[in-house]
């Protein structure tokens, strides 16, 4: 991953826990660092969003960002954790990335994360359930 | 321009021609329509919650049974997402298989949306003419999985089932067969002057907004964004075999067909190259995978719509603890905000199957909260009846 390591040298005071295997790249980034980080992964580095994945695990609530840089096939996953279980909430980085406006927003109605700055905070999935929701889908193993 | 004049079509819940749950707004200003509003979440799922419940090989069987159509795109994608925790290699053998049974699947996916949009434009020749052709193609299918769909041929490690070198040549007369007449059909495809003046220019995607939204598979090849799984990290056979990548720059819906139909005869010169190296030797398809340790992995693989995405974390048990799954529908669906807005309503049935978007791939799970027992189907079923009441009532304006 000849990129990467012009990644880590540019965004390296930014990143920790940096878990490098072949063609992938995993790192945790503090939330206030994550707008720099996806906005240099996407526009400078024109990498693609694959997705967002949420993870329950004991220290706290993951979000994993999987950005795909294509001319490569090489993956670059930037990690939130959020230590609160029970408020958790974030930066969302659909204003740089169109792309993430609908993973955010079914992150936030399974897990419960706020995602601060979220152009349309609406739920995605059952914004017309008859039924009261106000507790995220997931169920909760570890708390 | 002038608000009162505008008024809203409701599409759906049950999409008029592609039968599968979902909903759009088309907010529209005489004959154009100048806004679209996306509902999904029609159709009730839960397959990552149950992976998480399931052994790894229990999980393959799972996700194959996301979608009908891309029955060998999930599963794929999923051992390679197990294979990437431990970097597990695979035999040269059942990689060339695991190419071969996904480009057969490609051909009938492309085929099968080749015959709805014709049928959608009122062209049923072309309808007629892919799904006559689709049917050797699950033939093989069958053939080499005992099955038209779900074939059950993934596991982590290679794969549970050998071609018979013996079954080539056959599949080879097959396959002459269908490059000919996909030949003949891309040929009318491309000269069809009801084609160009129906589909040239309808429904564009530009490249920037392929990018902005993330989208993928043909519908982002026909914008000019060359991003291919196959190509951009070659998996199985993939890196071993000659084809192209079909790039097209004009975004819209005659581009997402043309790329499709060229796409086919790609599959077609990569399953010859698959089965000329089947035939020729014998060997392992399946190395013995005693456990997965913990860690992460990231899986793909170019379905016919685009790419699939699993993602599986593990903890040194045999079942995942994360399991997450984006189908490429879950991001070329959103793509109808840019492509549908400004065209005549009378372009927009045809933008939106232009993706070839399948619902039952992008939908995820629903929690039903029943205080005092398990919610059946029962209750899902009045819970769409209750959604379609509301939106009926919205729209009667009582």
């Amino acid at each position: 991953m000849p990129d990467a390591e012009k990644f880590l040298e540019r965004m390296g005071d930014k990143i920790t826990e940096v878990v490098h295997k072949p063609k992938r790249l995993y790192f945790v980034v503090k939330d206030d660092d994550l707008s720099e980080v996806a906005e240099y992964l996407f526009h400078i580095m024109k990498c693609r969003l694959s997705t967002a994945t949420a993870t329950e695990v004991h220290r706290g609530i993951e979000v994993l960002y999987q950005f795909s840089d294509d001319s490569t096939g090489d993956y670059y996953c930037p990690r939130v954790v959020m230590t609160d279980k029970e408020h958790p909430s974030m930066h969302s980085i659909t204003p740089i990335v169109k792309g993430a406006e609908w993973i955010e927003r079914e992150m936030m109605e399974f897990w419960g994360i706020e995602f601060r700055g979220h152009p349309r905070p609406e739920r995605l999935l059952s914004k017309d359930h008859p039924q009261n929701l106000d507790q995220p889908y997931r169920f909760r193993r570890l708390s | 321009m002038n608000e009162n004049s505008r008024n809203t079509i409701p599409v759906g819940p049950y999409h008029p021609l592609l039968e599968e749950a979902e909903y759009f707004t088309l907010t529209v200003d005489g004959e154009t329509v100048v806004d679209i509003d996306l509902d999904i979440g029609w159709m009730h799922r839960g397959h990552e919650y149950l992976s998480e419940q399931r052994t790894f090989t229990q999980s393959i069987y799972l996700v194959e049974r996301i979608c009908g159509i891309c029955s060998t795109s999930h599963p794929l994608a999923c051992v390679h997402a197990i294979e990437d925790v431990d970097n597990i290699e695979i035999p040269p053998r059942a990689a060339y298989i695991r190419s071969l049974v996904g480009e057969l699947e490609r051909i009938h996916s492309h085929l099968l949306w080749l015959g709805l949009a014709g049928h959608f434009i009122g062209y049923d020749t072309l309808w007629m003419w892919s799904w006559k052709y689709r049917e050797p193609v699950l033939e093989m299918c069958e053939k080499i999985s005992g099955n038209r769909n779900h074939y059950g041929m993934m596991r982590v490690g290679g794969v549970a089932r050998d071609v018979d070198p013996g079954q080539v040549p056959e599949m080879m007369d097959i396959l002459d067969m269908l490059e000919k007449k996909m030949q003949m059909v891309a040929g009318a495809a491309k000269d069809d002057p009801v084609l160009h003046s129906r589909l040239k220019g309808v429904g564009v995607l530009s490249n920037q907004d392929a990018i902005d939204y993330c989208a993928v598979g043909p519908t982002s090849r026909a914008s000019g964004v060359p991003g291919d799984v196959r190509k951009d990290e070659p998996n199985d056979a993939y890196g071993w075999v000659d084809f192209d990548r079909i790039v097209l720059q004009n975004g819209d819906v005659y581009d997402k067909l043309v790329v499709r139909v060229l796409e086919t005869l790609e599959s077609i010169k990569i399953i010859r190259q698959c089965l000329e190296a089947l035939g020729e030797s014998n060997g392992e398809i399946l190395n013995n995978v005693k456990e997965i340790p913990p860690g992460e992995g990231i899986g793909r693989y170019e379905a016919p719509r685009g790419e699939v995405f699993h993602y599986v974390r593990t903890d040194g048990t045999n079942r995942p603890i994360r399991h997450k799954v984006r189908a490429p529908s879950y991001v070329n669906i959103p793509t109808y905000t840019a492509s549908c807005r400004g065209i005549p309503v009378a372009d927009a049935l045809i933008t939106l199957a232009a993706v070839d978007p399948c619902y039952c791939c992008t939908e995820r799970d629903i929690k039903v909260l029943t205080p005092d027992r398990d919610p059946s189907n029962l209750d899902l079923l009045e819970l769409s009846r209750e959604k379609t009441d509301r939106i009926r009532r919205e729209i009667n304006g009582s």
